[in-house]
Protein backbone atom coordinates (compact mmCIF):
# COMPACT_ATOMS: atom_id res chain seq x y z
CA UNK A 1 0.00 0.00 0.00
CA UNK A 2 1.07 3.51 -1.29
CA UNK A 3 2.60 5.60 2.03
CA UNK A 4 0.41 9.14 2.28
CA UNK A 5 2.19 12.11 0.79
CA UNK A 6 1.40 14.05 3.92
CA UNK A 7 0.82 12.13 7.60
CA UNK A 8 -0.06 14.24 10.65
CA UNK A 9 -0.56 12.10 13.80
CA UNK A 10 -1.72 13.37 17.03
CA UNK A 11 -0.70 16.99 16.72
CA UNK A 12 -0.55 18.95 19.34
CA UNK A 13 1.23 22.94 19.22
CA UNK A 14 0.42 24.82 22.29
CA UNK A 15 1.85 28.46 23.04
CA UNK A 16 1.64 28.58 27.07
CA UNK A 17 -1.99 27.28 28.24
CA UNK A 18 -3.24 27.68 25.00
CA UNK A 19 -3.69 24.67 22.53
CA UNK A 20 -3.82 26.38 19.17
CA UNK A 21 -3.47 22.72 17.53
CA UNK A 22 -5.39 20.12 19.62
CA UNK A 23 -4.22 16.18 18.78
CA UNK A 24 -5.13 17.16 15.03
CA UNK A 25 -4.88 13.80 12.80
CA UNK A 26 -5.25 13.61 9.23
CA UNK A 27 -3.43 12.36 5.98
CA UNK A 28 -3.36 13.01 1.83
CA UNK A 29 -2.80 10.82 -0.56
CA UNK A 30 -0.62 12.25 -3.33
CA UNK A 31 -2.01 14.35 -6.20
CA UNK A 32 -5.03 15.28 -3.89
CA UNK A 33 -6.47 18.85 -3.32
CA UNK A 34 -7.43 19.12 0.30
CA UNK A 35 -9.18 22.41 1.89
CA UNK A 36 -8.87 23.27 5.21
CA UNK A 37 -11.49 25.42 7.11
CA UNK A 38 -12.06 26.73 10.07
CA UNK A 39 -13.07 29.87 11.80
CA UNK A 40 -10.14 32.43 12.41
CA UNK A 41 -7.82 31.23 15.42
CA UNK A 42 -8.96 27.36 14.73
CA UNK A 43 -5.06 26.73 14.16
CA UNK A 44 -5.24 26.35 10.20
CA UNK A 45 -1.92 28.40 9.88
CA UNK A 46 -0.44 27.17 13.05
CA UNK A 47 -0.92 23.44 11.38
CA UNK A 48 1.15 25.49 8.15
CA UNK A 49 3.53 25.98 10.70
CA UNK A 50 4.39 22.84 12.06
CA UNK A 51 3.93 20.89 8.97
CA UNK A 52 6.85 23.30 7.69
CA UNK A 53 8.68 22.59 10.63
CA UNK A 54 9.53 26.55 11.44
CA UNK A 55 8.03 26.08 15.46
CA UNK A 56 8.21 22.79 17.82
CA UNK A 57 5.01 20.98 17.69
CA UNK A 58 4.28 17.33 19.83
CA UNK A 59 2.76 14.45 17.69
CA UNK A 60 4.18 13.16 14.19
CA UNK A 61 4.18 14.51 10.88
CA UNK A 62 6.04 13.28 7.67
CA UNK A 63 6.44 14.49 4.13
CA UNK A 64 6.55 11.76 1.44
CA UNK A 65 7.81 9.33 4.44
CA UNK A 66 10.14 12.09 5.85
CA UNK A 67 10.14 13.26 9.57
CA UNK A 68 9.39 16.80 9.78
CA UNK A 69 11.60 16.77 13.15
CA UNK A 70 14.51 15.17 12.19
CA UNK A 71 14.77 15.87 8.45
CA UNK A 72 13.66 19.49 8.30
CA UNK A 73 15.55 20.88 5.55
CA UNK A 74 14.59 17.69 3.24
CA UNK A 75 11.17 18.21 4.06
CA UNK A 76 10.98 22.06 3.26
CA UNK A 77 12.87 20.86 -0.53
CA UNK A 78 9.23 18.83 -0.67
CA UNK A 79 7.16 22.04 0.16
CA UNK A 80 6.24 24.92 -1.76
CA UNK A 81 3.93 27.52 0.82
CA UNK A 82 2.44 30.35 -0.13
CA UNK A 83 1.36 32.65 3.36
CA UNK A 84 -1.39 34.46 3.96
CA UNK A 85 0.93 37.32 3.16
CA UNK A 86 3.83 37.22 1.53
CA UNK A 87 7.02 38.25 2.96
CA UNK A 88 9.47 38.77 -0.33
CA UNK A 89 11.84 41.42 0.23
CA UNK A 90 10.20 44.44 -0.83
CA UNK A 91 13.35 46.26 -2.05
CA UNK A 92 13.92 43.40 -4.49
CA UNK A 93 12.57 43.03 -8.29
CA UNK A 94 10.55 40.36 -8.78
CA UNK A 95 13.60 38.64 -10.62
CA UNK A 96 16.26 39.41 -7.87
CA UNK A 97 13.49 38.23 -5.33
CA UNK A 98 12.79 34.61 -7.08
CA UNK A 99 16.43 34.27 -7.62
CA UNK A 100 17.89 34.21 -4.08
CA UNK A 101 14.51 31.96 -3.10
CA UNK A 102 15.82 29.66 -6.01
CA UNK A 103 19.27 29.73 -4.19
CA UNK A 104 18.51 28.78 -1.23
CA UNK A 105 16.16 25.70 -2.54
CA UNK A 106 18.85 24.42 -4.95
CA UNK A 107 16.42 25.45 -7.71
CA UNK A 108 17.61 25.63 -11.43
CA UNK A 109 17.53 29.46 -12.17
CA UNK A 110 16.32 28.59 -15.33
CA UNK A 111 12.57 28.31 -14.08
CA UNK A 112 12.62 31.46 -12.29
CA UNK A 113 11.97 33.06 -16.03
CA UNK A 114 9.14 30.32 -17.01
CA UNK A 115 7.59 31.06 -13.51
CA UNK A 116 7.85 34.65 -13.97
CA UNK A 117 6.14 33.84 -17.42
CA UNK A 118 3.50 31.31 -15.70
CA UNK A 119 2.41 34.12 -12.94
CA UNK A 120 2.11 36.62 -15.74
CA UNK A 121 4.82 38.74 -13.94
CA UNK A 122 7.16 38.64 -17.19
CA UNK A 123 6.71 42.10 -17.75
CA UNK A 124 7.08 43.27 -14.23
CA UNK A 125 10.36 41.19 -14.04
CA UNK A 126 12.30 44.26 -12.98
CA UNK A 127 9.78 46.11 -10.81
CA UNK A 128 10.47 46.03 -7.68
CA UNK A 129 8.23 43.52 -5.17
CA UNK A 130 6.88 47.46 -2.90
CA UNK A 131 5.64 48.30 -6.67
CA UNK A 132 3.04 45.24 -7.46
CA UNK A 133 -0.23 45.61 -6.57
CA UNK A 134 -1.53 42.51 -3.93
CA UNK A 135 -2.66 40.01 -6.76
CA UNK A 136 0.43 40.56 -8.18
CA UNK A 137 2.75 39.79 -5.06
CA UNK A 138 -0.17 36.81 -4.33
CA UNK A 139 1.30 35.16 -8.02
CA UNK A 140 4.79 36.47 -7.48
CA UNK A 141 4.56 34.36 -3.97
CA UNK A 142 3.12 31.25 -5.80
CA UNK A 143 5.61 31.68 -8.60
CA UNK A 144 8.22 31.60 -5.60
CA UNK A 145 6.31 28.68 -4.00
CA UNK A 146 6.76 26.34 -7.14
CA UNK A 147 10.10 26.75 -7.93
CA UNK A 148 11.85 23.57 -6.56
CA UNK A 149 9.06 21.70 -8.33
CA UNK A 150 7.98 20.64 -4.88
CA UNK A 151 5.60 17.98 -4.86
CA UNK A 152 2.86 19.22 -2.00
CA UNK A 153 1.90 22.57 -1.72
CA UNK A 154 0.54 24.27 0.96
CA UNK A 155 -1.73 27.64 0.61
CA UNK A 156 -2.70 29.39 3.83
CA UNK A 157 -5.54 31.77 2.98
CA UNK A 158 -3.88 32.46 -0.73
CA UNK A 159 -7.26 34.32 -2.18
CA UNK A 160 -8.25 36.32 0.58
CA UNK A 161 -6.84 39.54 -0.33
CA UNK A 162 -7.91 39.02 -3.50
CA UNK A 163 -10.96 40.40 -5.93
CA UNK A 164 -13.55 37.73 -7.34
CA UNK A 165 -11.86 37.63 -10.76
CA UNK A 166 -8.25 37.17 -9.64
CA UNK A 167 -9.84 34.34 -6.83
CA UNK A 168 -10.98 33.14 -10.04
CA UNK A 169 -7.56 33.04 -11.74
CA UNK A 170 -6.05 31.52 -8.68
CA UNK A 171 -8.16 28.32 -8.63
CA UNK A 172 -7.87 27.96 -12.14
CA UNK A 173 -4.02 27.88 -11.45
CA UNK A 174 -4.66 25.41 -8.31
CA UNK A 175 -7.08 23.10 -10.68
CA UNK A 176 -3.78 23.16 -13.49
CA UNK A 177 -1.39 22.04 -10.38
CA UNK A 178 -3.84 19.04 -9.57
CA UNK A 179 -3.80 17.96 -12.81
CA UNK A 180 -0.02 18.13 -13.12
CA UNK A 181 -0.03 15.64 -9.54
CA UNK A 182 0.76 17.95 -6.92
CA UNK A 183 -0.67 17.57 -3.36
CA UNK A 184 -2.08 20.89 -2.18
CA UNK A 185 -3.57 21.58 1.20
CA UNK A 186 -4.96 24.89 0.83
CA UNK A 187 -6.41 26.98 3.83
CA UNK A 188 -9.45 29.43 2.41
CA UNK A 189 -12.54 31.65 3.90
CA UNK A 190 -13.57 31.33 0.29
CA UNK A 191 -16.22 28.60 0.03
CA UNK A 192 -16.69 29.07 -4.17
CA UNK A 193 -15.65 26.12 -6.43
CA UNK A 194 -14.10 24.48 -3.72
CA UNK A 195 -16.73 21.54 -4.76
CA UNK A 196 -15.21 21.41 -7.86
CA UNK A 197 -11.50 22.21 -6.79
CA UNK A 198 -10.94 19.95 -3.62
CA UNK A 199 -11.53 16.18 -3.27
CA UNK A 200 -11.44 16.41 0.64
CA UNK A 201 -12.42 19.36 2.96
CA UNK A 202 -11.23 19.19 6.99
CA UNK A 203 -12.52 21.61 9.23
CA UNK A 204 -10.82 22.52 12.23
CA UNK A 205 -12.16 24.33 15.50
CA UNK A 206 -10.14 24.97 18.46
CA UNK A 207 -7.48 23.16 17.41
CA UNK A 208 -9.41 19.54 16.48
CA UNK A 209 -10.32 18.04 13.46
CA UNK A 210 -13.99 18.19 13.49
CA UNK A 211 -14.91 17.26 9.92
CA UNK A 212 -12.98 14.96 7.18
CA UNK A 213 -14.80 14.46 4.36
CA UNK A 214 -16.07 15.39 0.95
CA UNK A 215 -18.05 18.78 0.76
CA UNK A 216 -20.73 16.66 -0.38
CA UNK A 217 -21.01 15.36 2.93
CA UNK A 218 -20.41 18.43 4.83
CA UNK A 219 -23.45 19.73 2.81
CA UNK A 220 -25.81 16.54 3.61
CA UNK A 221 -25.18 17.54 7.20
CA UNK A 222 -25.90 20.60 7.59
CA UNK A 223 -29.61 20.26 9.71
CA UNK A 224 -30.94 23.52 7.59
CA UNK A 225 -30.31 25.64 4.37
CA UNK A 226 -31.55 28.97 6.32
CA UNK A 227 -28.67 31.11 8.14
CA UNK A 228 -28.02 33.95 9.49
CA UNK A 229 -25.01 35.36 8.63
CA UNK A 230 -22.14 38.28 8.70
CA UNK A 231 -21.40 39.50 5.49
CA UNK A 232 -18.15 41.17 6.92
CA UNK A 233 -17.05 42.63 3.58
CA UNK A 234 -17.88 39.94 1.27
CA UNK A 235 -20.63 41.09 -1.86
CA UNK A 236 -23.76 39.38 -1.50
CA UNK A 237 -23.87 37.98 -4.65
CA UNK A 238 -20.57 36.06 -3.86
CA UNK A 239 -21.93 34.69 -0.96
CA UNK A 240 -25.03 33.59 -2.36
CA UNK A 241 -22.71 31.75 -5.76
CA UNK A 242 -20.71 30.44 -2.58
CA UNK A 243 -23.49 28.84 -1.04
CA UNK A 244 -24.75 27.51 -4.02
CA UNK A 245 -22.01 25.75 -4.56
CA UNK A 246 -22.03 23.75 -1.62
CA UNK A 247 -25.99 22.65 -2.62
CA UNK A 248 -27.12 25.53 0.23
CA UNK A 249 -29.63 27.99 -1.17
CA UNK A 250 -29.59 31.27 0.59
CA UNK A 251 -33.26 32.36 1.70
CA UNK A 252 -32.24 36.05 3.67
CA UNK A 253 -29.03 36.81 3.75
CA UNK A 254 -28.68 39.70 6.71
CA UNK A 255 -26.42 41.38 8.83
CA UNK A 256 -25.84 38.95 12.39
CA UNK A 257 -22.96 38.70 14.68
CA UNK A 258 -21.71 35.16 13.39
CA UNK A 259 -18.93 34.61 11.02
CA UNK A 260 -20.21 32.78 7.91
CA UNK A 261 -17.51 29.81 8.29
CA UNK A 262 -19.93 29.20 11.48
CA UNK A 263 -22.47 27.77 9.84
CA UNK A 264 -20.30 25.00 8.65
CA UNK A 265 -19.48 24.20 12.39
CA UNK A 266 -23.09 24.73 13.01
CA UNK A 267 -23.87 22.03 10.30
CA UNK A 268 -21.67 19.43 12.49
CA UNK A 269 -23.28 16.97 14.95
CA UNK A 270 -23.52 18.03 18.82
CA UNK A 271 -20.74 15.30 19.44
CA UNK A 272 -18.18 16.85 17.54
CA UNK A 273 -18.27 20.00 19.12
CA UNK A 274 -16.88 22.10 22.28
CA UNK A 275 -19.00 23.15 24.62
CA UNK A 276 -20.36 26.44 24.24
CA UNK A 277 -19.86 26.51 20.26
CA UNK A 278 -22.05 28.82 18.52
CA UNK A 279 -24.61 26.95 16.21
CA UNK B 1 27.36 25.76 2.27
CA UNK B 2 25.22 27.09 -0.42
CA UNK B 3 21.92 28.43 1.48
CA UNK B 4 24.84 30.27 3.80
CA UNK B 5 25.95 31.74 0.48
CA UNK B 6 22.77 32.66 -0.63
CA UNK B 7 21.49 34.35 2.77
CA UNK B 8 25.06 36.42 2.55
CA UNK B 9 24.74 37.64 -0.97
CA UNK B 10 21.06 38.88 0.04
CA UNK B 11 22.33 40.39 3.10
CA UNK B 12 24.86 42.39 1.32
CA UNK B 13 22.82 43.83 -1.49
CA UNK B 14 20.36 45.22 1.26
CA UNK B 15 23.11 46.09 3.83
CA UNK B 16 24.05 48.51 0.78
CA UNK B 17 20.64 49.58 0.36
CA UNK B 18 20.22 50.89 3.66
CA UNK B 19 21.34 54.31 4.31
CA UNK B 20 22.68 53.76 7.62
CA UNK B 21 25.34 52.03 6.33
CA UNK B 22 25.94 54.48 3.50
CA UNK B 23 26.56 57.08 6.18
CA UNK B 24 28.93 55.57 8.24
CA UNK B 25 30.75 54.48 5.06
CA UNK B 26 30.65 58.20 3.63
CA UNK B 27 31.09 59.71 6.96
CA UNK B 28 34.50 57.59 7.87
CA UNK B 29 35.54 57.82 4.66
CA UNK B 30 35.39 61.41 5.21
CA UNK B 31 36.80 61.65 8.30
CA UNK B 32 39.62 59.45 7.59
CA UNK B 33 40.80 61.59 4.69
CA UNK B 34 39.76 64.99 6.84
CA UNK B 35 42.51 63.20 9.50
CA UNK B 36 45.10 61.92 7.14
CA UNK B 37 45.14 65.17 5.77
CA UNK B 38 45.75 67.30 8.86
CA UNK B 39 47.94 64.50 10.02
CA UNK B 40 49.85 65.37 6.78
CA UNK B 41 49.00 69.38 7.06
CA UNK B 42 50.54 69.26 10.63
CA UNK B 43 53.13 67.11 11.03
CA UNK B 44 54.22 66.79 7.52
CA UNK B 45 57.73 66.70 7.83
CA UNK B 46 57.58 63.91 10.74
CA UNK B 47 57.35 60.71 8.27
CA UNK B 48 56.68 57.61 9.62
CA UNK B 49 55.66 59.85 13.15
CA UNK B 50 53.48 61.60 10.90
CA UNK B 51 51.67 58.46 9.46
CA UNK B 52 51.52 56.67 13.06
CA UNK B 53 49.21 59.48 14.39
CA UNK B 54 46.81 59.88 11.64
CA UNK B 55 46.54 56.10 12.49
CA UNK B 56 45.93 57.01 16.17
CA UNK B 57 43.26 59.27 15.33
CA UNK B 58 42.03 56.83 13.12
CA UNK B 59 42.02 53.63 15.51
CA UNK B 60 39.85 56.55 18.03
CA UNK B 61 37.59 56.96 15.16
CA UNK B 62 37.22 53.55 14.52
CA UNK B 63 36.22 52.17 17.99
CA UNK B 64 33.86 54.92 18.28
CA UNK B 65 31.99 54.30 14.25
CA UNK B 66 32.54 50.47 14.12
CA UNK B 67 31.35 48.87 17.10
CA UNK B 68 27.86 51.58 16.47
CA UNK B 69 27.52 50.50 13.00
CA UNK B 70 28.25 46.84 13.42
CA UNK B 71 26.39 46.23 16.57
CA UNK B 72 22.69 48.47 15.02
CA UNK B 73 23.01 46.18 11.95
CA UNK B 74 23.60 43.03 13.61
CA UNK B 75 20.40 43.93 16.10
CA UNK B 76 18.20 44.16 12.91
CA UNK B 77 19.33 41.67 11.52
CA UNK B 78 16.98 38.77 12.71
CA UNK B 79 13.93 41.41 14.33
CA UNK B 80 13.90 42.89 11.64
CA UNK B 81 12.78 39.85 9.60
CA UNK B 82 10.65 39.15 12.35
CA UNK B 83 9.12 42.94 12.91
CA UNK B 84 7.84 42.56 9.14
CA UNK B 85 6.68 39.01 9.33
CA UNK B 86 9.49 37.44 6.98
CA UNK B 87 10.80 35.52 9.46
CA UNK B 88 8.53 32.48 9.15
CA UNK B 89 8.38 32.53 5.67
CA UNK B 90 12.46 32.63 5.36
CA UNK B 91 12.60 29.60 7.90
CA UNK B 92 9.56 27.44 5.61
CA UNK B 93 12.04 27.33 3.22
CA UNK B 94 15.34 24.02 3.33
CA UNK B 95 17.47 25.89 5.24
CA UNK B 96 18.90 25.47 8.73
CA UNK B 97 18.58 28.66 11.39
CA UNK B 98 21.59 28.39 11.85
CA UNK B 99 22.55 28.50 8.06
CA UNK B 100 20.08 31.57 8.02
CA UNK B 101 22.40 33.08 11.35
CA UNK B 102 25.35 32.43 9.86
CA UNK B 103 24.84 33.89 6.20
CA UNK B 104 23.68 37.11 8.23
CA UNK B 105 26.39 37.24 9.83
CA UNK B 106 28.80 36.45 6.81
CA UNK B 107 26.87 39.29 4.84
CA UNK B 108 26.50 41.75 7.27
CA UNK B 109 30.74 41.50 8.24
CA UNK B 110 31.48 41.75 4.60
CA UNK B 111 29.48 44.76 3.88
CA UNK B 112 30.64 46.86 7.02
CA UNK B 113 34.23 45.35 6.55
CA UNK B 114 34.06 46.78 2.76
CA UNK B 115 32.98 50.05 3.95
CA UNK B 116 35.19 50.26 6.66
CA UNK B 117 37.89 49.23 4.45
CA UNK B 118 37.37 52.21 2.02
CA UNK B 119 37.67 54.62 4.25
CA UNK B 120 41.13 52.94 5.17
CA UNK B 121 42.17 52.88 1.51
CA UNK B 122 41.33 56.24 1.08
CA UNK B 123 43.13 57.71 4.04
CA UNK B 124 46.03 55.04 2.60
CA UNK B 125 45.99 56.40 -0.56
CA UNK B 126 46.14 59.92 0.63
CA UNK B 127 49.45 59.03 2.80
CA UNK B 128 50.85 57.46 -0.09
CA UNK B 129 50.81 60.42 -2.38
CA UNK B 130 52.13 62.46 0.34
CA UNK B 131 55.36 60.92 -0.19
CA UNK B 132 55.60 60.25 3.75
CA UNK B 133 57.44 57.11 4.64
CA UNK B 134 53.93 54.39 5.57
CA UNK B 135 54.48 51.15 7.33
CA UNK B 136 52.12 49.25 5.40
CA UNK B 137 52.50 46.08 7.67
CA UNK B 138 51.39 48.39 10.55
CA UNK B 139 48.67 49.84 8.68
CA UNK B 140 47.27 46.14 7.74
CA UNK B 141 47.18 45.08 10.74
CA UNK B 142 45.44 47.78 12.48
CA UNK B 143 42.55 47.42 9.46
CA UNK B 144 42.94 43.75 10.61
CA UNK B 145 42.14 44.84 14.19
CA UNK B 146 39.06 46.94 13.33
CA UNK B 147 37.90 44.63 11.36
CA UNK B 148 37.65 41.68 13.76
CA UNK B 149 36.21 44.36 16.42
CA UNK B 150 33.44 44.57 13.47
CA UNK B 151 32.89 40.85 13.60
CA UNK B 152 33.26 40.65 17.41
CA UNK B 153 30.02 43.42 17.67
CA UNK B 154 28.26 41.91 14.46
CA UNK B 155 28.18 38.88 16.80
CA UNK B 156 26.90 40.22 20.03
CA UNK B 157 24.44 42.50 17.50
CA UNK B 158 23.02 38.98 16.35
CA UNK B 159 22.80 37.85 19.83
CA UNK B 160 20.80 40.81 20.55
CA UNK B 161 18.70 40.51 17.49
CA UNK B 162 18.20 36.89 18.73
CA UNK B 163 16.56 37.73 22.06
CA UNK B 164 14.54 40.31 21.15
CA UNK B 165 10.93 40.29 20.27
CA UNK B 166 11.15 43.36 18.15
CA UNK B 167 13.66 45.69 15.85
CA UNK B 168 13.45 48.61 18.65
CA UNK B 169 14.23 46.59 21.69
CA UNK B 170 16.68 44.57 19.73
CA UNK B 171 18.66 48.26 18.54
CA UNK B 172 18.20 49.81 22.12
CA UNK B 173 20.24 46.66 23.54
CA UNK B 174 22.50 47.40 21.07
CA UNK B 175 22.95 51.05 21.82
CA UNK B 176 23.13 49.81 25.51
CA UNK B 177 26.03 47.21 25.16
CA UNK B 178 27.83 50.05 22.65
CA UNK B 179 27.62 52.41 25.44
CA UNK B 180 28.97 50.11 27.87
CA UNK B 181 31.94 48.89 25.78
CA UNK B 182 32.95 51.86 24.09
CA UNK B 183 32.25 54.90 27.19
CA UNK B 184 31.30 53.05 30.34
CA UNK B 185 33.48 50.12 30.83
CA UNK B 186 36.80 52.70 31.18
CA UNK B 187 35.19 55.40 33.85
CA UNK B 188 33.37 52.77 35.94
CA UNK B 189 37.07 50.48 35.49
CA UNK B 190 39.07 52.98 36.29
CA UNK B 191 36.94 53.97 39.56
CA UNK B 192 37.60 50.33 40.74
CA UNK B 193 40.87 50.66 40.15
CA UNK B 194 41.57 53.76 42.19
CA UNK B 195 38.88 52.79 44.92
CA UNK B 196 40.06 49.31 45.44
CA UNK B 197 42.59 46.90 44.70
CA UNK B 198 41.49 44.63 41.85
CA UNK B 199 44.61 42.81 42.09
CA UNK B 200 46.97 41.10 39.04
CA UNK B 201 43.99 38.94 37.72
CA UNK B 202 41.50 41.52 38.33
CA UNK B 203 43.31 43.41 35.83
CA UNK B 204 43.67 41.47 33.77
CA UNK B 205 40.15 40.04 33.22
CA UNK B 206 39.15 43.55 32.90
CA UNK B 207 40.94 44.17 30.01
CA UNK B 208 40.04 40.50 28.56
CA UNK B 209 36.44 41.48 29.64
CA UNK B 210 35.96 44.37 27.20
CA UNK B 211 36.86 43.51 23.43
CA UNK B 212 36.89 47.28 22.51
CA UNK B 213 40.04 47.83 24.64
CA UNK B 214 41.26 44.31 23.73
CA UNK B 215 41.58 46.17 20.07
CA UNK B 216 42.54 49.62 21.19
CA UNK B 217 45.75 48.11 23.35
CA UNK B 218 46.53 45.44 20.73
CA UNK B 219 46.80 48.47 17.80
CA UNK B 220 48.85 51.05 19.98
CA UNK B 221 51.15 48.31 21.61
CA UNK B 222 52.01 48.00 17.90
CA UNK B 223 51.85 51.33 16.83
CA UNK B 224 53.55 53.37 19.60
CA UNK B 225 53.52 51.52 23.10
CA UNK B 226 54.06 54.84 24.54
CA UNK B 227 52.75 54.19 27.94
CA UNK B 228 50.38 57.40 28.18
CA UNK B 229 48.51 56.56 25.74
CA UNK B 230 47.97 52.82 26.34
CA UNK B 231 46.09 53.05 29.80
CA UNK B 232 46.35 51.65 32.67
CA UNK B 233 45.88 47.93 31.82
CA UNK B 234 47.63 48.02 28.83
CA UNK B 235 50.65 49.41 30.57
CA UNK B 236 50.27 46.78 33.51
CA UNK B 237 49.82 43.70 30.50
CA UNK B 238 53.29 45.22 28.84
CA UNK B 239 54.96 45.35 31.78
CA UNK B 240 53.85 41.96 33.35
CA UNK B 241 54.01 39.88 29.77
CA UNK B 242 56.45 41.77 27.75
CA UNK B 243 55.14 42.19 23.74
CA UNK B 244 54.61 39.04 22.46
CA UNK B 245 53.25 37.37 25.14
CA UNK B 246 50.64 39.87 25.32
CA UNK B 247 50.13 39.99 21.92
CA UNK B 248 49.09 36.41 21.68
CA UNK B 249 47.09 36.58 24.97
CA UNK B 250 45.11 39.28 23.45
CA UNK B 251 44.49 38.05 19.50
CA UNK B 252 43.52 34.62 21.68
CA UNK B 253 40.79 36.55 23.84
CA UNK B 254 40.02 38.47 20.70
CA UNK B 255 39.39 35.02 18.77
CA UNK B 256 37.03 33.81 21.54
CA UNK B 257 34.95 37.28 21.30
CA UNK B 258 34.81 36.95 18.04
CA UNK B 259 33.54 32.91 17.93
CA UNK B 260 31.46 32.93 21.02
CA UNK B 261 28.73 35.36 20.53
CA UNK B 262 27.91 34.18 16.99
CA UNK B 263 28.14 30.87 18.28
CA UNK B 264 25.79 31.72 21.18
CA UNK B 265 23.31 33.87 19.03
CA UNK B 266 22.99 30.28 17.15
CA UNK B 267 22.19 28.17 20.12
CA UNK B 268 19.43 30.95 21.00
CA UNK B 269 17.95 31.25 17.83
CA UNK B 270 18.09 27.17 17.54
CA UNK B 271 15.94 27.39 20.54
CA UNK B 272 13.42 29.78 19.90
CA UNK B 273 10.32 29.10 19.03
CA UNK B 274 10.37 31.04 15.65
Amino acid sequence: MRSPMLKVEGLVKAYGPLRAVDGASFSLDAGTVVALLGPNGAGKTTTFKCILGVTGFEGTIEVDGLSVRERGKEVRRRLGYLPQTPALSDGDTCRQALEFLAELKGADKGRVARLLKLANLWEQRDTKVSRLSGGMRQRLALAAALLADPPVLLLDEPTASLDLESRREFHDLIARLRDEGKTVILSTHFLDRLGDLADRVIVLNQGRVVFDGTMRELAERAPTNRFVVNLNGTAPAAFSEALRAIGIGPERVTPADSHWEDLLLASLPAGEEKEGEPR
Amino acid sequence: MSAITAVMKKEVRDAFSNWWLLLYGGLFTLLALGLSYLGQKNLGSLGFENFSRTTASLLNLCLLLAPLIALSLGAGAIAGERDRGALTYLLSQPLERRELLLGKFAGLFASIGLATTAGFGAAGIVISLSGSAMDAGTYLLFLFLVLALIAVMTGLGLVASVVSATRVQALGLAVLVWFAAVFFFDLVLIGMVSATSLGDGGLLLALLANPVEIVRVLAIIHLEPDLEVLGPFGSYLLDEWGMARATGLLALALVAWTVMPVWLAVRLFERRDS
